[in-house]
């Protein structure tokens, strides 16, 4: 293979200018993302175990319509058809006044489709609690929003903090896919440097490192979270 | 104080307890018993409106337990239940499980909260355990720690579902000795158990449940003594002589 290595393309501009603002659209686009999927997710988590069949429908539907569709077909639909299904004031809005209009659909994309999967983990975390602390917690005199302030979710996050965590790491990863829509976010980034210096192993070898650091930092984040929330005599509570 | 009145409930098809009526006056203990899956779980639980039954009546301190209109999360505030598997709250430490709903429900100041948590822990003998978690404690432990939370809501009544089905033997009388003082001091209870000791020794009144009936209802020595139907004679002689 006849191939000139430049490693020095990386830290000369505007290259290195184009990784560091990838690497900044990466974190900015998957933090909102996640805000909203962390939220949002949580809720229709909660919702699928409440009494009330009206909020479990909801959750359900929810979670069945956003996990079904593939997320590049989501960030599309976002992105190119519903702006146009809008009311035409709204749709004018969106299509010429709405602020950064590839950030904020990537962001709504992303955010959408990780809460339906945040859902799930969150239902299976106060699933795996039983129907006894439910009860305890009822027969104390607590109403349901205090049963799952109180009781439930304390337990039902510390029991998922694993796959969160995956969860959290899949959001940084999918972020990349907001290159579709014309976000320059790291991978759109490392392939612009490609296609300006033909340096693609370079460049792709940064963005690998890049994106190996945020997950890395992440799982450290989150085994800190473990770490702090351990209750004191047990191995993992979910084990109970 | 607990009226049952032809109390009925089904599951779909499947008739769980069929017009059961009886009665607790206050600071009395009454021992319900019975073989597995004659409904006598069921029964207490919807005393206090954790089961829903569809025919006749419960009233507690005159508040109708089956009236939609009836706040239950109040009621229930102000009935103790203890379950099986103890069902401490795993993440609090066995002090803040005491706390917890006295200052949540019932708003009391965290301090006093906190002092009538250390008060009951050493009357069910765990002065010394406050700061341990759940699952740090044995078995009979956590049930009496389980029984001080009930208690730190001042009840009006208790509720026991079998307090020491889940436990070891010879935690069994560290738990019955807290209920048994409980009984002396003037607490009405109702307690559903297979300790028929206990129930000789503690209980005002003894009722028997096979298939979702109350088939005897009896004072104590004469449940012992002579029980009337033929089913709570074998029932006795099983469980008796082992």
């Amino acid at each position: 293979m006849n191939y000139n290595w430049d490693w020095s393309i990386l830290v000369s501009e505007p290259y290195m200018g184009w990784l560091l603002q990838g690497f900044g659209w990466t974190i900015a686009v998957s933090s909102a993302a996640w805000l909203i999927a962390f939220t949002l997710g949580s809720t229709l988590g909660i919702m699928r175990t409440t009494e009330s069949r009206l909020l479990r429908w909801i959750g359900t539907g929810y979670v069945e319509l956003f996990r079904n569709v593939p997320l590049l077909v989501q960030f599309f639909l976002w992105f190119f058809v519903f702006p146009e299904i809008l009311p035409d004031d709204a749709s004018r809005w969106v299509k010429r006044e709405m602020p950064l209009p590839a950030f904020t659909t990537a962001v709504v994309a992303l955010g959408l489709y990780t809460a339906s999967r945040v859902c799930e983990q969150v239902r299976s975390g106060i699933e795996a609690i039983g129907p006894g602390q439910r009860a305890a917690g009822k027969a104390m005199g607590f109403s349901e929003p205090q049963i799952y302030r109180y009781v439930l979710l304390p337990v039902g996050y510390r029991i998922i903090i694993p796959p969160l965590t995956s969860e959290f790491l899949t959001v940084f990863k999918n972020s990349s896919l907001a290159l579709t829509i014309g976000v320059i976010e790291l991978t759109a980034a490392t392939r612009q440097i490609e296609e300006y210096t033909f340096q693609g192993f370079e460049a792709f070898t940064a963005a690998t490192v890049i994106y190996s650091v945020i997950t890395f930092a992440v799982m450290g984040a989150m085994r800190v979270v473990e770490r702090r929330t351990r209750v004191p005599g047990t191995v993992a509570l979910g084990a109970k | 104080m607990i009226v049952l009145d032809k109390v009925s409930k089904r599951y779909g098809d499947f008739q769980v307890l069929t017009d059961c009526s009886t009665q607790v006056a206050r600071s009395e203990v009454v021992v319900v018993c019975g073989p597995s899956g004659s409904g006598k779980s069921t029964l207490i639980k919807t005393v206090n409106g954790l089961e829903p039954f569809q025919g006749g009546t419960i009233t507690v301190d005159g508040i109708d337990v089956g009236d939609p209109k009836t706040d239950l999360t109040r009621l229930r505030a102000r009935i103790g239940m203890v379950f099986q598997n103890f069902e401490l709250f795993p993440h609090m430490s066995v002090v803040q499980n005491i706390r917890v709903a006295q200052i949540k429900v019932l708003k009391r100041p965290e301090a006093e909260a906190h002092q009538k948590a250390l008060a009951l822990l050493d009357r069910v003998g765990l002065g010394e355990q406050a700061e341990k978690f759940p699952s740090q404690l044995s078995g009979g432990q956590q049930q009496r720690v389980a029984i001080a939370r009930a208690l730190a809501m001042d009840p009006i009544a208790m509720l026991f579902d079998e307090p020491t089905s889940a436990l070891d033997p010879e935690m069994i009388n560290e738990v019955l000795d807290v209920m048994q003082e409980l009984a002396a001091e003037g607490m009405t209870m109702m307690v559903v158990t297979h300790e028929m000791g206990f129930a000789r020794r503690v209980a005002d009144r003894v009722i028997f449940m096979d298939e979702g009936r109350i088939v005897e209802d009896a004072e104590t020595d004469q449940f012992f003594g002579t029980p009337r139907s033929d089913r709570a004679q074998l029932f006795l002689s099983k469980i008796l002589h082992h």
